[in-house]
C-alpha cells in the first residue's frame, strides 16, 4: 500500500498539533488543561552513537502530561535506547532531554525518582520471594507503595511466597508490573508490558494503564502489538533506524477510514485509455485523497467525520462498497515499508 | 553516599557465602593453633633445619618459626586463609557491575532513585564490612585456640660442647622432660592484631582490583578471570623475585610484596606491641617501615575504587543480555 502524498502533508500537520484531543498547548485558564499542556518529557535534537552505529538521530519529541504515549518501531528502531536515555542509563552524543521539567542527562536521579519502569526484559533478584521483591522496591523507590503493589499482584492473581527463581517467566513478569504499577511516580514507562503474558492478564495490565491515565499520571507504553497501542494510547510517535519518521494522533486516526468499492456510473470521470480516472470535488478534497484505482475498483482514503462524503458518494453509484478504519496496521506497513519515508521523515 | 536498603538487600544476598568463609576461618584458625601445639618444638626444629637451603622461599626466616608465636603466624599464608579471603573479595567485588549485569538486575534497581556510587558503596559497606568480620572472626579462632590448647614440649637435657668440635654432649642419661603448658602461657592472641590488619588490607586490595574491573566489564565471568589472570601472574612474579637474588628487583612488582604478615607478627616480638605499627625501621628486604606495606595495600584498594566510581558513574549501562 502506497501512502499519498497529501496524506503525509496532513501526518506531518500532525506531528506539531499531535491531532485531535491533544493540541491544548494554548489552551488557558482550565487549570486541568494547562496542566496536560505541560510537556512530560520534551526532547530535543538527541543522538546517541555507538562507533560507527547511529542508534538515535537528532530526534525531538514532546510527551504531553496525562497522555498514554506509544512508541512503535521494529527491533532496532531506537525505542529502548530512547527510553534508557531518559533514564539516564546511556549518556547520549548530542542532544538534550528533560523529564517533569528535569534535565534527564545532568540530573537523572531526580528524574528516576519520578519514573517508574519496567524494562522489556525485567529482572530480579532470583534469591527473594515475590513479597520480598515487592517490599524492597517499595522502600527504595520514593514513591513506591507496598500496599498498591500487593493489590495489583493480587489482581494479577500472583502467588507472593514463590522465590523469584522458581517462576515462570509470566509469573515474573507479573511481579515486575506489580512493582512498577504499584509505584505512584507521576511518569510510568514500560517496554513491552504484555510480553509473555496470556491474554486475560494482558486486557488488565492495559485496564491498568487506563486507570494510571485516569489518575493525571503520564505513561509512555512501548509495544510492537498494535492492537494494544490502539487501545490505550492518545498518540503514537514511529521511530525508524533511529529517527522518527512520525507522530499520529490515535483520536485522528480512529476519524480515518479507507473505502473500497466498484465504480459503475460515476460524475466528473475520465474513461480515456480505459481506464476511470476519478476527480472529487472541490468541497471533500479535504476530506478525499483517492489511493488507488485499478480498473473499475477504487479506494478512497478519507480524514474527519464521514457523514459530509456520504451524499456524494451516494451520487457515484458506488457498489460493493466497503468502508474499513484506517488502522495503525496500515500506517504501520506504510511507514516501514520504506518506499515513502523521504516525505515522512521530519 | 549509602542506602540501607541496599545494604540489607546485598548482605541478604551474600549471607551464606559469608557464612561459609567465616565457619572455615574460625574453626581452620582454632585447629591450627590445636595441631601447631601437637608438632614438638624440638622436632619441629629438627625437621626444619633440613630444609635451610629453602629458606628464601619462605614469607619470614626460620628462627622466627621457632617459637610458638612464629608457628601460630603462619595460619595467615596457609592456602585455607588465603583462599578464602580471596573468594571472598573476588566473588563481592565482581558482583557490583558485571555481576549485576550479567544477571539483569542492575536494569531495575538503577530504575530507583539511586545514584550509582551509591549503589556501588552500598555494595562495598557490605563487602568490606564482611571482609572485616572474616579477618576478626580468624583473630577469634586463633584466639580461641590459643586461650584452649594445651601443649606439651620436650626440654631437652643440658650438653656440654666438646672443644675445637662441633659435637655436644649431653650432661645426663636421663630421659628427656616432657612439660605441659598453656598455649596462652607462652603466646598472646594480641600479637596477632598485626597479622590480621596485614590479611583484611590484601583482601581490601583484592576487592578494590575487582571492583575496578567489574566496573568496567559486562560479563561476570570475565571479570573473575581477569582477576584470577592478574593474581597468578603477581604470585609468579613474586615465586620469581623470591627464587633467586638476580631477580629480587620483580618482588617490587608484586602486591604479594606488601603482603608480610608474619614478619608484622614477628615485629611484636622484638619491638613490643607498636613495633609493626612503625613508619620506620625497615628490616632484612625491606625499603619502608612495617606498617607502609599493608597501609599501601590500603590505598591501592582505595585507588582502585575511585577508579570504579569513576568508571561506573561515565559508562554506558547496557541492556541486559
Amino acid at each position: 500500500m502506497s501512502f499519498p502524498a497529501q496524506r503525509t502533508e496532513n501526518l506531518r500537520h500532525d506531528r506539531s498539533g499531535f491531532g485531535d484531543g491533544l493540541n491544548v498547548r494554548n489552551s488557558g485558564g482550565d487549570t486541568a488543561a494547562s496542566r496536560k499542556a505541560e510537556a512530560a518529557v520534551r526532547v530535543q535534537g538527541l543522538s546517541k552513537r555507538y562507533g560507527s552505529f547511529q542508534a538515535l538521530t537528532d530526534l525531538d519529541l514532546t510527551i504531553l502530561n496525562g497522555t498514554v504515549f506509544g512508541l512503535l518501531g521494529p527491533n532496532g528502531a531506537g525505542k529502548t535506547t530512547l527510553i534508557r536515555t531518559l533514564l539516564g542509563f546511556i549518556t547520549p552524543t548530542s542532544g538534550t532531554a528533560s523529564v517533569m521539567g528535569v534535565d534527564a542527562i545532568a540530573d537523572s536521579v531526580s528524574v528516576r525518582r519520578l519514573v517508574s519502569y519496567l524494562p522489556g526484559d525485567a529482572r530480579l533478584p532470583r534469591e527473594m520471594r515475590g513479597l520480598g521483591v515487592l517490599r524492597f522496591f517499595a522502600d527504595l523507590q520514593p514513591c513506591g507503595d507496598l500496599q498498591r503493589s500487593l493489590d495489583v499482584a493480587n489482581r494479577l492473581d500472583l502467588d507472593l511466597h514463590r522465590f523469584v527463581g522458581f517462576m515462570s517467566t509470566g509469573m515474573r513478569q507479573k511481579l515486575a508490573i506489580s512493582v512498577v504499577l504499584g509505584s505512584r511516580a507521576p511518569l510510568l514507562i514500560l517496554d513491552e508490558p504484555t510480553a509473555n503474558l496470556d491474554p486475560t492478564v494482558r486486557g488488565d495490565v492495559l485496564a491498568m494503564v487506563t486507570e494510571a491515565q485516569s489518575d493525571g499520571r503520564t505513561v509512555i507504553f512501548s509495544s510492537h502489538v498494535l492492537s494494544e497501542i490502539e487501545d490505550v494510547c492518545d498518540c503514537v510517535a514511529f521511530l525508524r533506524k533511529g529517527r522518527l519518521v512520525h507522530e499520529q494522533s490515535l483520536g485522528s486516526l480512529r476519524q480515518r477510514h479507507r473505502i473500497v468499492a466498484r465504480i459503475a456510473d460515476v460524475p466528473n470521470q475520465d474513461t480515456s485509455q480505459g481506464q476511470v480516472h476519478l476527480t472529487v470535488p472541490e468541497p471533500y478534497r479535504e476530506l478525499v485523497e483517492v489511493s488507488s484505482v485499478s480498473g473499475d475498483r477504487v479506494t478512497l482514503d478519507t480524514t474527519g467525520d464521514l457523514a459530509p462524503l456520504l451524499p456524494w458518494l451516494h451520487g457515484m453509484g458506488l457498489k460493493e462498497m466497503r468502508v474499513e478504519a484506517f488502522g495503525l496496521r496500515a500506517m504501520y506497513d506504510s511507514i516501514h515499508r520504506g518506499s515513502e519515508l523521504e516525505g515522512l521523515e521530519p | 553516599m549509602i542506602h540501607h536498603v541496599l545494604v540489607r538487600q546485598y548482605a541478604m544476598q551474600s549471607l551464606l557465602l559469608w557464612s561459609s568463609c567465616a565457619a572455615a576461618l574460625f574453626s581452620f584458625a582454632w585447629v591450627r593453633v590445636w595441631v601447631s601445639s601437637l608438632i614438638d618444638m624440638g622436632q619441629f626444629r629438627t625437621i626444619l633445619e633440613q630444609f635451610r637451603d629453602f629458606e628464601r622461599f619462605t614469607p619470614i626466616g626460620f628462627d622466627a618459626l621457632f617459637t610458638h608465636t612464629g608457628r601460630i603466624a603462619m595460619t595467615f599464608d596457609e592456602p585455607v586463609v588465603v583462599l578464602c579471603t580471596v573468594i571472598w573479595c573476588v566473588s563481592r567485588g565482581s558482583d557490583v557491575v558485571s555481576g549485576q549485569l550479567s544477571r539483569g538486575t542492575l536494569e531495575m534497581i538503577l530504575a530507583q532513585a539511586i545514584s550509582r556510587t551509591t549503589l556501588l558503596l552500598s555494595h562495598a559497606a557490605v563487602s568490606v564490612g564482611g571482609l572485616a568480620m572474616l579477618t576478626l572472626l580468624l583473630w577469634g579462632g586463633m584466639a580461641m585456640g590459643i586461650a584452649n590448647t594445651t601443649a606439651t614440649e620436650t626440654i631437652p637435657p643440658p650438653t656440654v660442647r666438646i672443644p675445637f668440635t662441633v659435637f655436644e654432649v649431653p650432661l645426663s642419661n636421663a630421659a628427656p622432660v616432657k612439660e605441659s603448658f598453656l598455649m596462652s602461657d607462652r603466646v598472646d592472641w594480641e600479637s596477632f592484631g598485626t597479622g590480621v590488619f596485614s590479611l583484611f588490607a590484601l583482601g581490601f586490595f583484592l576487592l578494590g582490583l575487582s571492583t575496578w574491573l567489574s566496573s568496567l566489564d559486562r560479563y561476570r565471568w570475565r571479570t573473575v578471570g581477569a582477576v584470577v589472570a592478574i593474581y597468578v601472574v603477581q604470585l609468579v612474579i613474586f615465586g620469581l623475585g623470591k627464587a633467586t637474588d638476580k631477580l629480587s628487583w620483580l618482588r617490587g612488582f608484586s602486591f604479594f610484596n606488601c603482603y608480610r604478615p608474619q614478619q608484622q607478627v614477628a615485629k611484636v616480638l622484638e619491638d613490643g606491641p607498636w613495633g609493626p605499627w612503625r613508619f620506620t625501621g625497615a628490616v632484612d628486604d625491606s625499603w619502608f617501615g612495617p606498617v607502609v606495606y599493608p597501609l599501601m595495600l590500603v590505598i591501592g584498594g582505595v585507588l582502585f575504587y575511585a577508579a570504579a566510581v569513576v568508571v561506573f558513574r561515565r559508562r554506558d549501562l547496557p541492556a541486559p543480555l
